[in-house]
């Protein structure tokens, strides 16, 4: 059942470049999506056949494979992992729809794209540690060559930058991986809640650490962040959609699955730091967006200002805390999946993403209009306006860490009205005034907009107001899982809700 | 039948919504064939279904219990978020005030903006923003609350930045959004910290949670000022009311229920804040100091405008001041009534103002005159809400301000002086307005002016008989004293100050040319007030200034700190290997020197703590 959604991009990648007669890019194009809407259906069958009240990991497959290295092939879904995998699933067929048709080597890009989605999917699925790493680094590989091939002027620079922070990235998980499974004495690297209880608190705090380091640069958490902006600077379209939509999402489930996960005690230890950590984090990706005149390194930067919000939440750890963590990374999803599906648009109907040379847009003959007013939903959902997901996720996020870390999450929700500030600066810029003119003094009409650039950022927006507006439907998935994740016996020893008047005196001491 | 309706009461706010949502096909310009108007049709049609559903439920609910509508919308873990909803009298009639006014609002439009091609994305926003409006006036919980609040925030900022193509409307969209967001936040933290201390965000509940919270003072007041800052962002208090004054680059229709109910629902938001209020006397003496502050300084702004709309923009902030010393006073009765006053009385002067901009395509006091003749309607609407706003004749705001006399007479002289100050200062600002707009000599724009279109005239006249009626209309309600009880001497001492304000008004020397006094004192005082105490350029000086300064340091950091690093790391191992390949000579011994030095030194870390 589960395997299928691992097999299909999995094959789909092999077919496409073995398979003859697929030189044509529309047709590649076509039997890419095809196979990505197919993986699609299926997640969703399985939700349908998704049991909500049981708290562990279901469709449980295992396989041994190397017994002797405590490798399995074992995979499972849970509440945390199944709607990322929704999202995921979700992002590629928009990616792959969303390619320009006359792609150059277009059998390698959609192999490429294909390949990423397994990646990221066994990623989401494995239940072992070893296994959840070969899929992490294997990853990596078909986004190094899509931004290095397919990507902007300085894609050399950018590729090799993000190749090598995400090695680093690896080594260090791969470190706290195999240091965890060796001191504590187990027969494989299965995941097991139980894996650190043995180890002392400096073993576990060195571990986590490695953790921290590993997920911190994928999440990516200042001051690991450079290679992001730089990436999808370069990277095309669809590669930013996934990357920032998917594969920075890996970096959070990686630290809740592994690090909350197995670490509690260390976490709980750390927490304080890491909510601290948190804040810079928001206030440094808010504060370095308002000076970007590049509109996709302003999108990127707002990328590292909100998963900062993560982390916050991720660092309360509370029942509703952790709800929020998922809600989030979806809501994140989708919105900078968007956004960077818009300035997409922008760029390819107008050759730039300057916004000291960009105006008018919004020029309802000649400009972009609705890609203007979907703009304008993008930015206000991450913003966090009520009536899109952006804003129930923010809140959630500062409504369950404020009991714990009052003066932290009160200066993150300075970095949402920072939000506001560049965001707005973004539309007022490119999309208000007077449409560009030409150095002849001639109105530049652009090129009509066509529905294969704007039926997926309409896709988008429309789930952005739907989840918006019934969060239920996101957070019915996790709830289960979530209450039976932060149940477990070491957090709850060290976590119980704060009375009122507890909460009142740490505000105050503050 | 009482029931299905008391049942059904939350749709209202959602017919204006569905207006919005009609209308897409014509403003996404999926349909161009019938021209715009069809989505104006269905968006009044709704409206006007609002209005008498709400008329009909406002029957159901007179002289009966409130209904309360609970729905629980999210539920995780300890948090139960619910969306629920009060129908009372009061709620339901404001709800009615709001819809009223946004048909009569739309119906102008249909006139004022009949040459316009985007009427249909201005449709869709007006049913957006009376969907917003409306919905908060039946709010019961400060979480549903909010989000309306900000939905009013996006709408103002779409609605002012609609022609969009202007410089002066990007800004004054920018800074409308940026300075209620300011307001917002800070409401939000306070939203957030309420959540979690007293569990619920239902108005009932806190109001319950406020008998027995043990807050030390310093959360308390923290809390308190959070709270109000949404409201002043809203209801545009010093310091964030910059934008309402810029808000008037947008269309004129959006501006009526702009300059009434919008600023009205941020005051109705503060007097449903009040209870909690109670618990934080610095937050109660804020609202007191900056209504002082913005009452009688906006009114002083006000008179200094040359633009019409700016004029009046002011004298908004400056009655929205009252209402904000009403709440710190904790009478909260008169603030709702000067709200209900100055709303019917200021939409009908926007309404009167939008038809002179309309016909004379300018907004600048010092091109008009002699329009009273040619404008008979607009001249009548104009009379009959500057009687109403101010307290001369026992008009709408007559009763207010003696309201507001009759609590503060004897223990507050100073409030007292300042509700009299505002009096006056509006009917100096209104004579001022009338004697430059409607008498004197015609100038080039106003020679030929034809009264409005029809659209525009029903409206407008209607407004005057509810105007007019107001009085009776409150007195019905119940808002009105009985005469024994009316306190004279204060009654006397209003329409005195009306009078001397009208008799300054009246003789004030009117220029008609921009001029600036050669007298240096004058000439401070003239530019201080008409640049509105110069508050743009403070928050140059200071919040922008901080924001930008440090972004763009954030920038440099960014790019040469720790971008840098990663570079240097990258640079020193290439460098390293690039030197190093010279060492690769070909004779073995340097290369077992190598080896032994590198082993040796290896060696020595590894023992370092056996020596």
């Amino acid at each position: 059942m589960l395997s299928v959604l691992l097999w299909i991009p999995f094959i789909g990648a092999v077919v496409l470049i073995v398979l003859p007669g697929l030189q044509d890019s529309r047709r590649a194009q076509w039997v890419a999506l095809l196979l990505a809407t197919f993986a699609f259906a299926w997640t969703i069958f399985l939700g349908f056949q998704f049991d909500f009240s049981a708290t562990g990991s279901q469709f449980q497959e295992r396989l041994s494979w190397l017994e002797t290295l405590g490798l399995q092939y074992q995979v499972g879904v849970d509440g945390l992992s199944y709607p990322l995998v929704v999202l995921n699933n979700l992002l590629t067929c928009v990616a792959i729809y969303g390619s320009d048709p006359d792609k150059e080597r277009p059998r390698f890009y959609y192999s490429l794209l294909l390949l990423l989605n397994f990646g990221v999917v066994g990623a989401f699925l494995s239940e072992n540690l070893l296994l959840f790493f070969l899929f992490y680094e294997i990853e990596l590989i078909p986004l190094y060559f899509l931004i290095a091939i397919w990507g902007g002027a300085r894609r050399g620079y950018a590729a090799t930058k993000f190749l090598i922070y995400t090695a680093v990235s690896g080594i260090a998980i791969l470190g706290s991986f195999l240091g965890l499974v060796w001191l504590s004495g187990a027969e494989s690297f299965a995941l097991q809640r139980d894996l650190a209880e043995t180890l002392t608190l400096t073993q576990q705090l060195i571990l986590l650490g490695g953790l921290l380091l590993g997920f911190g640069i994928k999440i990516p958490l200042v001051p690991l962040h450079t290679w992001l902006p730089d990436a999808h600077v370069e990277a095309s379209t669809p590669v930013s959609v996934l990357l920032a939509g998917v594969l920075l999402k890996l970096g959070t489930y990686g630290l809740l699955r592994f690090g909350l996960g197995l670490f509690p005690e260390a976490w709980s230890v750390l927490a304080p730091y890491l909510a601290t950590w948190a804040v810079v984090s928001v206030l440094y990706g808010a504060l370095t967006a308002i000076a970007q005149t590049d509109m996709k390194k302003m999108v990127a930067y707002s990328s590292v200002g909100h998963m900062g919000y993560i982390l916050l939440a991720a660092a309360a750890n509370t029942p509703l805390s952790l709800v929020a963590v998922i809600v989030q990374m979806i809501s994140h999803g989708l919105i900078s999946a968007l956004l960077f599906l818009l300035v997409g648009v922008v760029y390819t109907k107008t050759g730039t993403r300057d916004l000291t040379v960009l105006r008018g847009l919004l020029n309802p003959e000649r400009g972009l209009p609705l890609i203007g007013s979907l703009m304008v939903v993008g930015v206000m959902a991450s913003a966090g306006i009520p009536g899109m997901v952006g804003f129930i996720s923010e809140f959630l996020v500062f409504r369950s860490s404020l009991p714990v870390f009052p003066v932290q999450t009160l200066l993150c929700m300075i970095g949402t009205g920072l939000t506001a500030v560049y965001f707005l600066l973004l539309v007022n810029r490119a999309f208000f005034g007077r449409l560009i003119t030409r150095s002849d003094g001639k109105v530049v009409t652009l090129a009509p907009v066509i529905w294969r650039e704007r039926s997926p950022a309409i896709l988008l927006a429309i789930l952005i107001v739907v989840f918006g507006l019934q969060p239920n439907w996101l957070v019915d998935w996790t709830r289960a899982t979530i209450a039976d994740f932060s149940g477990s016996p070491a957090v709850l020893a060290q976590r119980t809700t704060l009375p009122e008047a507890d909460l009142a005196r740490a505000i105050t001491l503050h | 039948m009482n029931d299905i309706l008391l049942q059904t009461g939350w749709w209202v706010p959602c017919y204006g919504l569905l207006g919005a949502l009609l209308t897409l096909p014509w403003s996404m310009g999926l349909v161009k064939r019938t021209g715009p108007r069809p989505a104006a049709y269905f968006n009044m049609f709704m409206t006007l279904v609002a209005f008498i559903h709400g008329t009909l439920l406002f029957r159901a609910t007179w002289h009966h219990e409130p209904v309360e509508l609970v729905l629980h919308w999210l539920s995780i873990a300890d948090l139960d978020l619910t969306l629920n909803v009060e129908l009372s009298s009061a709620t339901v009639g404001s709800m009615e005030l709001v819809t009223g006014l946004s048909i009569l609002a739309q119906l102008f439009a249909l006139g004022y903006m009949e040459k316009d091609w985007a009427l249909a994305r201005f449709y869709a926003l007006m049913g957006f923003f009376e969907a917003a409006i409306s919905g908060l006036a039946i709010s019961n919980s400060l979480f549903l609350t909010y989000a309306f609040l900000e939905m009013l925030t996006l709408s103002t900022y779409l609605l002012v930045g609609f022609w969009y193509a202007q410089p002066l409307v990007v800004t004054a969209a920018r800074d409308a959004f940026l300075t209620k967001r300011v307001g917002d936040i800070l409401l939000l933290m306070g939203v957030v910290t309420l959540s979690a201390l007293a569990g619920s965000l239902d108005f009932p509940d806190l109001y319950d949670w406020t008998e027995t919270a043990q807050l030390s003072p310093l959360v308390a007041n923290l809390l308190g000022l959070a709270l109000i800052a949404g409201p002043i962002g809203k209801c545009a208090q010093f310091p964030l009311h910059l934008w309402l004054d810029e808000a008037m680059e947008g269309p004129n229709p959006a501006s009526i229920l702009r300059n009434s109910v919008v600023v009205s629902a941020g005051a109705y938001v503060l007097i449903q804040l009040q209870p909690i209020l109670n618990l934080a006397p610095v937050a109660l003496m804020t609202l007191v100091g900056i209504g002082m502050i913005t009452a009688v300084g906006e009114s002083f702004v006000a008179i200094a405008q040359v633009d019409i709309k700016r004029a009046f923009s002011h004298s908004t902030s400056a009655y929205l001041g009252l209402v904000f010393i009403a709440v710190g006073m904790q009478w909260t009765n008169f603030a709702l009534l000067l709200l209900f006053a100055h709303a019917i009385a200021k939409s009908l002067l926007f309404m009167s103002v939008g038809s002179i901009v309309l016909t004379t395509n300018s907004q600048d006091l010092t091109e008009y005159g002699g329009l009273w003749s040619r404008m008979p309607v607009t001249t009548s609407a104009f009379v009959v809400g500057s009687l109403s706003l101010v307290g001369l004749l026992p008009l709408g705001c007559f009763w207010a301000f003696e309201r507001g006399l009759d609590i503060f007479w004897y223990d507050q002289p100073l409030l007292s002086a300042i509700i009299l100050l505002v009096n006056g200062l509006s009917v100096i600002s209104l004579t001022r307005i009338f004697r430059l707009v409607f008498l004197g000599p015609p100038q080039p724009k106003t020679r030929r002016s034809p009264e409005v279109p029809w659209t525009m005239a029903v409206p407008m006249v209607s407004l005057i008989i509810v105007t007019l009626l107001s009085p009776l209309l409150m007195h019905n309600l119940g808002l009105l004293p009985n005469w024994e009880y009316i306190n004279k001497s204060a009654g006397i001492t209003l329409i005195a100050s009306g009078l001397m304000g009208l008799i300054i008004g009246g003789t004030l020397e009117l220029q008609k040319s921009k001029s600036r006094s050669i007298k240096k004192p004058i000439r401070v005082v003239q530019d201080m007030l008409s640049y509105d105490f110069y508050i743009d350029r403070l928050y140059g000086f200071t919040i922008v200034f901080l924001v930008s300064s440090l972004s763009r340091f954030m920038v440099w950091f960014d790019r040469y700190i720790v971008d840098g690093a990663v570079n240097a790391v990258g640079f020193a191992s290439v460098f390293g290997g690039e030197s190093l390949k010279y060492s690769a000579s070909g004779q073995s011994q340097f290369y077992v020197l190598t080896i032994l030095i590198g082993v040796s030194v290896l060696g020595l870390l590894l023992t370092w703590t056996l020596w």
